[in-house]
């Protein structure tokens, strides 16, 4: 089942046109992955999802439902910036979570404040947090009352490390308890570690979306070695199906179409050929070098 | 709806600022009825011809039923003091963005609005409770319990709350469009105290009465000046009691005006 369909996405601010006909749609269960540079759309796209922003154009559905304030209620979200009452403290901010959507009650209050690390400072004013605390209880809020969908734009902002990878840690418990996780950031790092799909977006515009598997390979790199690298590279011009061939420091790369690299027959064509290879691996190409590769080709054919 | 209110309750209960200006609402209230009250005994209470006249001529216009009318025009001198508690609690949501928050969570824009509703509204409210308290204590120490109809002119207790709301109304919109704390008291205050004063007594001075519908005097109207202060210009005054009616049917219409700008606004504009 969808748990969002975003169908031509439109929103322009002034000239500026900050989402083109986005559309994509996000399947139950995945930890779905927003990724753009800044400025590229990501919170102007989860704030009209949670109807702050008024599209121009296009519709999204919520499973398969529409839009509505009571749909709301059952998705945790944190939009952008902790969003609470300066003078209140971290429990009565939360009671009007709690208020508002009607999700948890005290007692689920206390343990998303236990989950987060801010029980002992419940009592004190949000304005006395500090930037980390203060996303912490966001993320507290998000979770109150257990919600089968979290939107999360920028969850690890103003985290130290540790609250990094304690987050992390959260997706992936969240996951595994069959969530649905919408995240948006530019932490590619972040994206690749919990995501198992992605969209990404430049200048407003969707350049591609899928499985995180999907959308980082394009094709299939082998990376190969053996104590002759000359030869091995002239062997394997021979090997059918190779794209193109490469050495690089001690090793060579050997590019195939996606998904037809047999690594065991590459290994018995360059035995058969009189070499004993002693490094073979399909490499999947980082996140990192996916993202630009796709970014930057988008904007030279915008240019 | 229930749930909107309870959860404006924990909004303001925590709000130490409106707690304040409540308290000095509730001070400044009897504290400039006291002032001209105390003015009245002193003009009153010589024993010579001018105290037996000035009794007279002015009668006691902290006596029941005027009290109502006399207290209910000093007092909303002080509507500026309420009004400051009105923006900041639209301000706030701005500040904090929990105007995003308090929707992303649930609420409906509509709903959030009414919230804010309410917020004006229990202003009101309490405002006028504590006007009330005044006049009828002012009253109470005033009178000598002659059994007069005490309560005939308690009907400025609505007046003051029409009044009241619909001035706050102002201020709300103010706080609304501008959404910046300061410079949204700024402009209140500065329009409140200098603006529509200057413009309303120029046109008055023009002999053009279309100062009476600029947006405080369309209100201030029903509250005209207390009985005592009329006796200076008895035609003038009685002119005024007579727009009292047509002015609670223009305050109505332009506090509606306001509300209905607020709520298409609230519909459209992007958060």
């Amino acid at each position: 089942m969808e748990i969002l369909a975003l169908d031509s996405i439109a929103k322009s601010y002034g000239k500026i046109q900050a989402l083109k006909q986005v559309s994509f749609a996000v399947p139950e269960g995945s930890v779905f992955g927003i990724l753009g540079p800044n400025g590229s759309g990501k919170t102007t796209l989860l704030s009209i999802i949670l109807d702050v922003l008024k599209a121009d154009g296009g519709s999204y559905n919520w499973f398969g439902r529409g839009s509505s304030p009571e749909i709301r209620k059952d998705i945790g979200s944190l939009l952008e910036t902790p969003n609470f009452y300066h003078y209140m403290s971290a429990v009565n901010n939360l009671k009007i979570t709690h208020q508002i959507s009607g999700r948890g009650d005290n007692a689920a209050i206390d343990k998303v404040l236990k989950q987060v690390n801010l029980f002992e400072r419940r009592k004190s004013k949000f304005s006395t947090f500090s930037l980390g605390m203060k996303q912490r209880l966001a993320i507290a809020a998000a979770l109150l009352g257990d919600p089968k969908v979290l939107v999360l734009d920028e969850p690890t902002n103003g985290l130290d490390p540790v609250g990094i990878a304690e987050i992390r840690q959260l997706i992936k418990i969240l996951k595994d308890k069959g969530h649905t996780i919408i995240m948006a950031s530019h932490l590619l790092d972040e994206v690749e570690k919990v995501c198992t799909h992605v969209a990404i977006l430049n200048k407003g515009k969707l350049i591609t979306n899928g499985m995180v598997e999907e959308v980082l390979t394009v094709e299939d790199l082998v990376e190969l070695s053996a104590s002759n690298l000359s030869q091995l590279e002239s062997v394997l011009q021979n090997y059918p199906g190779v794209k193109h061939l490469k050495t690089e420091g001690s090793y060579v790369y050997a590019g195939f179409e996606k998904g037809i690299s047999n690594l065991a027959e590459i290994n018995n064509f360059c035995f058969s050929n009189g070499i004993v290879l002693h490094h073979l691996l399909l490499k999947r190409k980082k996140l990192e070098a996916r993202f630009f590769e796709l970014t930057s080709n988008a904007n030279e054919q915008a240019n | 709806m229930l749930n909107l209110i309870k959860t404006e309750w924990l909004k303001i209960k925590n709000y130490r600022a409106f707690w304040w200006v409540l308290g000095i609402t509730a001070l400044s209230y009897p504290g400039i009825n006291y002032i001209f009250y105390n003015a009245y005994l002193d003009i009153t209470k010589k024993k010579d011809s001018t105290g037996e006249i000035a009794k007279m001529l002015l009668g006691n216009p902290f006596e029941f039923p005027e009290t109502f009318h006399t207290a209910g025009y000093f007092s909303s001198f002080f509507v500026f003091i309420p009004a400051i508690v009105v923006i900041m609690m639209i301000t706030n949501e701005y500040t904090f963005k929990t105007h995003r928050q308090n929707i992303i969570d649930g609420w409906s824009r509509d709903q959030f609005l009414l919230s804010k509703f309410f917020d004006v509204l229990v202003t009101t409210i309490l405002v006028t409770v504590i006007y009330f308290i005044v006049a009828v204590a002012i009253g109470f120490n005033s009178s000598k319990g002659e059994g007069k109809e005490i309560w005939s002119k308690s009907y400025y207790v609505g007046l003051f709350a029409l009044q009241t709301f619909s001035q706050l109304s102002i201020a709300f919109l103010i706080g609304f469009l501008v959404r910046k704390a300061f410079i949204a008291l700024g402009i209140f205050i500065f329009y409140f105290l200098i603006v529509e004063n200057t413009a309303v007594n120029i046109l008055k001075f023009k002999g053009s009465n279309l100062g009476y519908y600029f947006p405080l005097e369309v209100s201030d109207r029903l509250i005209p000046v207390p009985a005592f202060l009329g006796k200076f210009d008895e035609k003038n005054y009685k002119l005024s009691l007579e727009a009292v009616t047509p002015h609670i049917f223009y305050t109505l219409i332009f506090t509606a005006v306001i509300w209905g700008i607020v709520y298409y606004i609230n519909k459209k504009r992007d958060l």
